[in-house]
């Protein structure tokens, strides 16, 4: 095994972590990847086989606990009313995920001045805005400028926007005789061939793994070229825990392989990029007699302010076939109309809304996510007016932080390698269950001026948890956060957390595109500060 | 001639038969499941989700009512997993049937072409010249209203360029 330490050793091979490893080792750091997943090929995705819809859910669920693959580790989530969704896989989650790619707002990085609730961000739109664009470029995303949502200035998405398709069209008519916003979604799917990769194809399976492609996960994107500049990246490798010296740095990780050898990988500096739920899970793992409640931990809040945005779906049925099972998912259109606070709405903050395609026929036959179901000789009246009739605006509500909200270790449940499961303790609270009541009523009145002749409603759906957030915040004060704001811990100066967990605040937006221009900015500050660095003697 | 033991015993597919057509009956120009299920889908669903197995015999058992109806009352009641999979089983076998797809008019997920080089519907009916002349909408933090711009918005895309990576 190594004996050299790596320059940087990068834990976790998903979003995050691959476009860290890929700036750095591009830089000439000399970079190693602990990845407890593997690589996946495009032809192992369902999306073109009759199978689709039975092994989405099961072997492709997007919840670890569903699928129970020997690379997934269980979570604890009896205490939880969101289930955390999340994949182990070089490229992560970014396997599974939808694909939509829109940014912060402004306003989003100032919560605390401007509503007087949760806290401010050490940074701000306007310093994350050309790491927003590099990233764009980076993973090739479509989309279309001048969205008034948005401040202007700034490069427009590297590739023409998305097809909306039939029924995006219908609902942005439908905003124009409403007077409200609405505006092609940024999608990191290509919309033509960009970087020796194929375009969509349109066939609505994104969240099950791309066969073209054309969705952008780092397996693609980034590793094939941290890898050509000489980054190594070891799948099946199962962190363990984190070790440090006397001085307080830490010194490398010890990780299982598949067999289950435990080995010791050194390194000069650690960057976690395990999600917001792997990353605080492996800060508790690390207790030592020197750190008692966990490595970086003198705040007490690893672990804590854990946010996943409370999701509700509104789907409206049209008489007319929309053809709604196809199209990029991904959304086609998106809207910012009821982003902002607005008091007399009775909560503060809002959600950006996301129209989405619908399944296949096994999908419009089942208990739907409203929970309608019917058996006998209508239910095929029921799936002829469900299945391809659909347009679905998904609702990501901010979720503002409480600290009762976090991840521990279980005391019971383990992984296949022994090491204990987190379990996550989770509560939505009155504020979000306002805002969705709030937003689902306007996003049904957008349905309905759209044409639809009735509207279903799964008010909160429990497998949404997509977005792990907020469990290792930055900030200014060590007192109050886990991190600074170059993403290094405050207590361990040659530890860096990249994924989510850093978020201060969650936003009201998928939120992949800030994590990846947030990690791009830590990797540029790891450069920039290289000589400088405090590193293990 | 198959030397593999059948998925079900015949007792076990007849359970099943009564079950699927009790659901899903022959009615509005479309077969009933219970016609449709035969061995060969039910080994379909099964190679793609063995898991299912169990929950599929669970719910054959001869110890529930005998009456279709019944017997999905009482799995409602005490096994409402075994129910929930073994809706998924029948469902999964009707609707990967090919003549049944066909007749619902679903061809499956298809490849598309993307013809990015057209010009969108949505800018040909000045949708989104109606969003860029009410202006910005972003909360100007400074200010904490509503962002004021000096010039109006146009669309920054230059849609001649449509079709082509920049």
């Amino acid at each position: 095994m190594a004996t050299e330490p790596a320059d940087v050793l990068i834990i976790g091979a998903g979003a995050s972590g691959g476009v860290v490893a890929r700036r750095l080792s591009e830089a000439g750091f000399r970079v190693v990847c602990l990845e407890q997943g593997d690589w996946h090929d495009k032809s192992e995705y369902r999306g073109p086989e009759l199978d689709w819809e039975l092994t989405m859910r099961k072997q492709w669920s997007t919840s670890p606990n569903v699928r129970g693959l020997p690379q997934d580790y269980p979570i604890d989530e009896t205490d939880a009313e969101i289930s955390p969704l999340m994949y182990s896989a070089v490229g992560g989650s970014m396997l599974i995920f939808a694909g939509a790619w829109p940014r912060m707002l402004p306003s989003d990085f100032r919560v605390r001045s401007l509503d007087g609730i949760a806290d401010d961000w050490p940074i701000d739109y306007h310093e994350l805005r050309p790491y927003y664009e590099r990233t764009d470029r980076e993973f090739g995303v479509s989309g279309m400028g001048g969205d008034p949502a948005y401040p202007v200035g700034g490069e427009d998405p590297p590739l023409p926007p998305l097809p909306i398709g039939a029924g995006g069209l219908k609902v942005a008519r439908a905003h124009a005789r409403l007077g409200w916003h609405w505006w092609p979604e940024p999608n990191s799917i290509l919309s033509v061939p960009y970087d020796g990769r194929r375009p969509c194809v349109q066939r609505g399976t994104c969240q099950q793994g791309c066969n073209e492609g054309a969705k952008a996960s780092t397996d693609l994107t980034h590793w094939p070229k941290a890898i050509a500049a000489g980054a190594r990246l070891v799948t099946g490798a199962r962190v363990r825990r984190l070790e440090t010296d006397a001085t307080g740095l830490v010194t490398g990780a010890t990780w299982l392989d598949r067999e289950g050898q435990e080995h010791f990988e050194p390194a000069k500096v650690v960057v976690l990029a395990a999600n917001a739920i792997g990353t605080p899970r492996l800060l508790l793992l690390s207790a030592s007699p020197a750190h008692r409640d966990g490595l970086a931990n003198s705040s007490g809040l690893v672990g804590r302010r854990l946010m996943m945005h409370p999701f509700a779906n509104v789907g409206g049925l049209f008489d007319e076939n929309l053809e709604s099972w196809q199209g990029q998912f991904g959304c086609s259109i998106e809207s910012f109309e009821f982003y902002e606070t607005d008091e007399r709405r009775g909560f503060v903050r809002g959600a950006k809304w996301g129209l989405a395609p619908t399944f296949g026929p096994i999908n419009a036959a089942l208990p739907s996510r409203a929970g309608t179901q019917v058996w006998g000789a209508d239910h095929h009246l029921h799936v002829r007016s469900h299945l391809g009739r659909g347009a679905n605006w998904g609702i990501f509500g901010e979720d503002l932080p409480d600290e009762g909200n976090q991840v521990t270790l279980s005391g019971t449940l383990t992984d296949g390698s022994g090491i204990p499961a987190p379990e996550v303790h989770y509560k939505v609270s009155e504020n979000s269950r306002r805002l969705l009541d709030f937003h689902i009523e306007k996003a049904s009145e957008s349905l309905l001026e759209a044409g639809a002749r009735t509207v279903e409603v799964d008010r909160l759906m429990r497998y949404s948890g997509w977005h792990l957030l907020g469990t290792a915040r930055m900030g200014d004060d060590p007192k109050t956060s886990v991190l600074d704001r170059w993403n290094r811990a405050h207590d361990v100066p040659n530890l860096y957390v990249v994924d989510g967990s850093c978020f201060v605040t969650s936003a009201g937006v998928n939120p992949t595109s800030s994590i990846v221009a947030l990690a791009l900015r830590a990797a540029d500050h790891m450069v920039e500060t290289r000589f400088d660095q405090q590193v293990p003697v | 001639m198959s030397l593999e033991p059948r998925v079900l015993d015949p007792p076990e597919q007849a359970t099943l038969a009564a079950l699927a057509e009790h659901l899903i009956p022959a009615a509005h120009g479309m077969p009933s499941a219970g016609v449709v299920i035969d061995e060969r889908r039910l080994r379909f669903v099964l190679g793609a989700r063995p898991d299912l197995l169990e929950a599929l015999r669970a719910g054959m058992r001869p110890d529930l009512p005998a009456d279709p109806a019944a017997r999905l009352i009482v799995l409602e009641r005490d096994e409402p997993e075994t129910l929930s999979k073994l809706l998924l089983v029948i469902v999964g076998a009707y609707y990967t049937d090919r003549l049944v797809r066909d007749q619902l008019g679903y061809p499956g997920q298809q490849a598309i072409t993307i013809q990015s080089w057209k010009y969108p519907q949505y800018l040909e009916e000045g949708l989104i010249d109606q969003v860029l002349a009410r202006g910005p909408i972003w909360r100007d933090p400074t200010t904490g209203r509503t962002a004021i711009e000096d010039r109006p918005r146009t669309l920054t895309t230059d849609t001649h360029e449509i079709g082509r990576p920049r």
